[in-house]
């Protein structure tokens, strides 16, 4: 019974790791995509 | 080597990349369902040894991003072409992500079954060297001056990292070690049961999406990056007029004439 606490530690971590790394692309990609629209003063031009 | 970029680029694709979203979200589901639920428990380890279909498969990644590293780094080298740098860089980042990860699984393993989260072990110790040496890729993309001598330096690197992933992968054979070897690549046939090879290799092909998936939102986040890194001058440059819906060509015609 102790073991299952290890096994679900490591699918949590697994699991939490690569959505915390997609969110944070998500966050780069709208910041580049901010600075470059302003600067440029063009409308997206790139979809979501 | 176009060919391959190319492929790269297709994948990049918006509808191509939602479709390796879904196929990455269903197939790791489908390795936590049945890597916790319906396969049975290892005999001499019992419920740990569930940890395996995500502590190899992670590993695994870790190899391909850093292989991938290697080839498009050798690639910038051989051609010069920014793109091969945009694309070592995105997998450097993503082999990290699973090196990290790796190792913390390995560690959650380890715990129970040798005793301690952590032992100077040859195949604990390589890993470890394996992360420092791609941590210290992503430092030195950080500080280099300019864009050219960055993807240089770090091309140089990418080459010459990829030596340790050899080392690691041969560390339970060349040394005395608490780690087990390998049970699926080795010579022969893989010693371990069906249903456990089934998931595995599910877990494998689930990791593998996620690579992808990774790669190709990764890569997209590199294309802005470097717009964004563009002189502002370059950025603002403002595009030819062109003619509104309303105007009709005798209309525009008669207002270049005036």
């Amino acid at each position: 019974m102790h073991d299952v606490g290890y096994v679900a530690a490591g699918y949590a971590v697994t699991m939490a790791m690569l959505a915390a790394y997609r969110w944070h692309l998500a966050v780069r990609t709208r910041r580049a995509r901010r600075y470059v629209s302003t600067v440029s003063g063009q409308a997206r031009t790139e979809r979501r | 080597m176009r060919y391959v970029y190319r492929a790269l680029t297709l994948i990049g694709g918006h509808r191509a990349q939602r479709v390796m979203g879904v196929a990455t979200l269903a197939g790791l589901t489908a390795t936590v369902v049945i890597g916790l639920l319906v396969v049975p428990p290892d005999a001499a380890q019992g419920d740990v040894q569930r940890l395996m279909y995500v502590h190899v498969p992670a590993a695994w990644v870790a190899f391909m991003s850093f292989g991938v590293v290697f080839i498009a780094s050798a690639a910038y080298l051989k051609t010069g072409r920014v793109q091969w740098d945009r694309v070592a860089a995105a997998s450097a980042e993503i082999g990290v992500l699973f090196c990290a990860l790796t190792i913390v699984l390995g560690s959650l393993w380890g715990r129970p079954v040798w005793g301690t989260w952590w032992t100077w072990d040859p195949r604990l110790t390589t890993t470890a060297v394996l992360l420092l040496i791609y941590v210290g890729y992503l430092s030195l993309r950080k500080v280099a001056d300019s864009p050219t001598r960055r993807a240089r330096w770090s091309a140089v690197l990418g080459v010459i990292g990829f030596v340790d992933v050899p080392i690691v992968h041969m560390s339970v054979v060349w040394w005395r070690s608490l780690h087990q070897e390998a049970t699926v690549l080795r010579p022969g046939a893989p010693t371990i049961a069906g249903s456990m090879l089934a998931t595995l290799l599910l877990a494998f092909v689930a990791f593998s999406l996620a690579y992808g998936y990774l790669m190709a939102v990764r890569m997209r986040v590199g294309r802005l990056e470097d717009r964004s890194a563009l002189p502002v001058s370059s950025l603002s440059t403002p595009r030819a007029r062109r003619p509104q819906p309303a105007e009709t060509p005798a209309t525009v015609a008669s207002a270049g004439n005036a």
